[in-house]
């Protein structure tokens, strides 16, 4: 019989001791596998959302609490400048606002330079968007009747830009008609397709806001409610018909190269000074990948601990296992055997039991690593939620919540980045573990690790026993 | 020839030292029957470690046929054991694990004599001590005393030694099963032409014996 087998016989000679190290093996090396997987799972989220980030720097006015009257206003003229800035391709310039439709009060909301002239005018268009009181896809509002909900009627968004190819961070797509021009003060729109339908509008057709008659100019597709309930005109037609002329909502800049993302956020910053919030996707991504890291960071110390705690929990076995056969050891050597022949006996004993161990936690493995990394990232990113969350609302916000729409940043009728906080989060919670034969191969790699360093001390106490010492002992 | 010279144990025991074999030289031929007796605490164990080349002497020499025990180094005795020396000990110290056959097998797998040449000896050195076909797949556990003995004895003889080193072998045995194993040891060593040196507290036994040594205070008192 070779060393191999005798080994692995010597594994299984007290059954109910060989189980219970391999059950406590089974768990350390379980636990080490949940980790690797949570922390695998992190690692490729955080790839992702890293090699999801845009060359674009948000701007917004600074400090912008959307229940003040009072709210600095960024202008076409501060942000002029900005486009003559080393590496920016180009800026794109937004504002909005919203008009109450008729018969409904109007909604009371942030507005910048204090005043509120979307309060004394009316839209004769209806907001494809309905209400519903429960469920995926409601939209909460403050502002309308005494009662809250019962004379309100869903305001509409209009949004003035200089790129009208995109809405509120969504590009758009025309169905019908044709775009309009962002630099042009006309009063040609863009609407929805489901505005369009709700409003019995087409291409050509008119429609009142403002007090003035504005002409649809072309419909694009919707993907979300969001765009769905936007009326987009150029930047100086909603600045001049809203009164609010020179003033900017947002701006994004777009940077030649990611590489230059940084030094063009640090330049834009010193230009706008103290008025404005400026934050890089590059920002974004660090803040959003923020819970995941220390997620990565918890998996990365327990992985080690578990393994650690593996290779104690054979060690300590195999102390034990050499202390009780030393009389056996010496025997074994009076009687011609080498110290590395029984060592290596003991090595595959170990090695026995780790594997075993090993099967025992790739089970335990397979069964808890989603539901481990998922409780590990919904801990970390709720923390950063609360966090993240706007404060006091009290219901003069709009917000989405159960959008479809999980994956994108859930933001509102252009009011900037600070809105896209909880989608994000609802992303980056959306994580898969995922159990290849990577993790399984690390798993067995783990097991062979635990039983060499935990057979290590052994070895060295076998090389001490002396046949002479055990025959004294007899 | 079993050749011992001024052979000399001494121990460090805390501030003193304790000289357990203490200058003794003696000689045993070959395939003859020898027994040292001594009390308790007198050297015998230590002299058979000795003789084993389980432990190193101080001092002294051992020459076996026409080896120098005492000169070789780690790797020489542990192959010098494995092929020139058999043990017996009075725990019998048979691997729990291991079958009375894979037992006797060891010390042969330890001298790398091929796998079916292994079996085949074992097997007919078991039935020469008397075990029953059906004892020898058992493992020691499922053996008496007597039994154990007699497998002891045939894995003592695996790798045809020059020299059996029997310690107290009838010790932990009653006194028929005692007289049975020594009779079976002593026909043995005349069959394969062994020198066997055994140390017993049985005086009846050593007197059976080709030659007799006697111990006390580690120095030799009798040959």
């Amino acid at each position: 019989m070779n060393p191999v087998s005798r080994g692995v016989r010597n594994a299984f000679r007290n059954s109910v001791r060989t189980g219970s190290i391999v059950l406590i093996l089974g768990l350390s090396i379980g636990l080490s596998l949940t980790m690797l997987v949570a922390q695998k799972a992190v690692d490729t989220k955080i790839k992702n959302v890293k090699s999801s980030i845009g060359n674009t720097i948000d701007i917004a006015p600074a400090g912008f609490n959307p229940g003040s009257q009072a709210n600095n206003a960024l202008t076409t003229t501060a942000l002029g400048g900005i486009s003559s800035l080393a590496h920016i391709k180009s800026v794109s310039e937004t504002l909005t606002d919203r008009q109450s439709t008729t018969g409904s009060s109007s909604p009371s909301f942030g507005r910048f330079g204090g005043g509120d002239s979307s309060s004394s005018t009316t839209t004769s268009l209806s907001s494809p968007v309905t209400l519903n009181a429960s469920g995926p896809g409601r939209f909460f509002a403050g502002g309308g009747g005494s009662d809250g909900t019962t004379t309100f009627s869903l305001p509409v968004s209009f949004l003035g830009t200089n790129d009208p190819s995109d809405v509120s961070g969504t590009s758009i797509t025309l169905a019908t008609g044709s775009t309009i021009s962002g630099a042009t003060d006309t009063n040609n729109a863009l609407i929805s397709s489901a505005m369009a339908s709700k409003n019995n509008l087409s291409v050509g057709s008119t429609f009142s806001a403002y007090n003035a008659t504005l002409t649809v100019a072309g419909i694009f597709g919707d993907s979300n409610q969001g765009t769905q309930n936007t009326v987009v005109l150029s930047l100086p037609a909603l600045q001049r018909l809203s009164g609010q002329t020179g003033v900017v909502t947002s701006a994004v800049a777009t940077v030649d190269s990611l590489d230059n993302l940084s030094s063009a956020t640090t330049a834009i910053k010193n230009k706008l000074g103290s008025t404005a919030d400026v934050t890089s996707a590059q920002e974004q991504a660090d803040n959003t990948v923020k819970p995941l890291n220390s997620v990565r960071t918890v998996a990365t110390f327990s992985l080690i601990g578990a393994v650690v705690a593996g290779a104690v929990i054979i060690l300590l076995v195999m102390i034990m296992v050499v202390r009780e056969r030393k009389r056996e050891i010496g025997v074994v050597k009076a009687i011609g055997g080498s110290n590395l022949r029984i060592m290596s006996e003991f090595m595959v004993e170990s090695l026995t039991l780790a594997v075993l161990g090993a099967v025992v936690g790739l089970f335990i493995g397979v069964v808890g690593g989603q539901p481990v990394t998922k409780m590990l990232v919904d801990n970390s990113t709720t923390t950063a939620a609360q966090t993240a969350q706007m404060p006091g609302q009290g219901g003069r916000m709009f917000s989405f919540q159960g959008s479809n729409s999980a994956d994108r940043p859930a933001r509102m009728g252009g009011f900037g980045q600070r809105f896209r906080t909880n989608g994000t989060v609802k992303s980056i919670s959306n994580i898969k573990a995922q159990i290849g034969w990577g993790i399984l191969l690390d798993g067995f790699g783990a097991a062979v690790v635990i039983a060499m360093l935990g057979s290590a001390l052994s070895a060295g106490m076998i090389s001490r026993v002396r046949p002479s010492t055990v025959m004294r002992a007899d | 020839m079993l050749e011992v010279k001024n052979l000399t144990k001494k121990f460090q025991s805390g501030d003193s030292t304790v000289t357990a074999v203490n200058g003794i030289s003696f000689s045993v031929p070959d395939g003859q029957f020898a027994s040292i007796v001594g009390r308790s605490g007198s050297g015998k164990s230590t002299l058979l470690s000795l003789l084993g080349a389980l432990d190193k002497p101080t001092d002294g020499s051992i020459v076996v046929g026409d080896q120098d025990v005492t000169a070789m180094g780690d790797h020489q005795l542990i192959a010098y054991r494995g092929k020139s020396i058999g043990f017996v000990f009075q725990n019998y110290n048979l691997v729990p694990s291991l079958t009375a056959l894979e037992n006797v097998m060891l010390p042969m797998e330890f001298a790398k004599v091929p796998k079916a040449e292994r079996i085949e000896r074992a097997t007919k050195l078991l039935e020469e001590v008397g075990l029953e076909n059906d004892q020898i797949q058992r493992n020691p556990g499922r053996l008496s005393g007597g039994q154990q003995q007699r497998v002891a004895i045939a894995r003592a003889l695996a790798n045809r030694p020059k020299l059996i080193l029997a310690d107290e072998p009838t010790g932990n045995l009653d006194t028929a099963t005692g007289k049975m194993i020594f009779d079976l040891l002593h026909s043995l060593s005349r069959k394969e032409n062994t020198t066997i040196v055994v140390v017993t507290h049985d005086l009846e036994i050593a007197g059976k014996t080709d030659k007799t040594f006697k111990l006390n205070d580690g120095k030799l008192v009798k040959k």
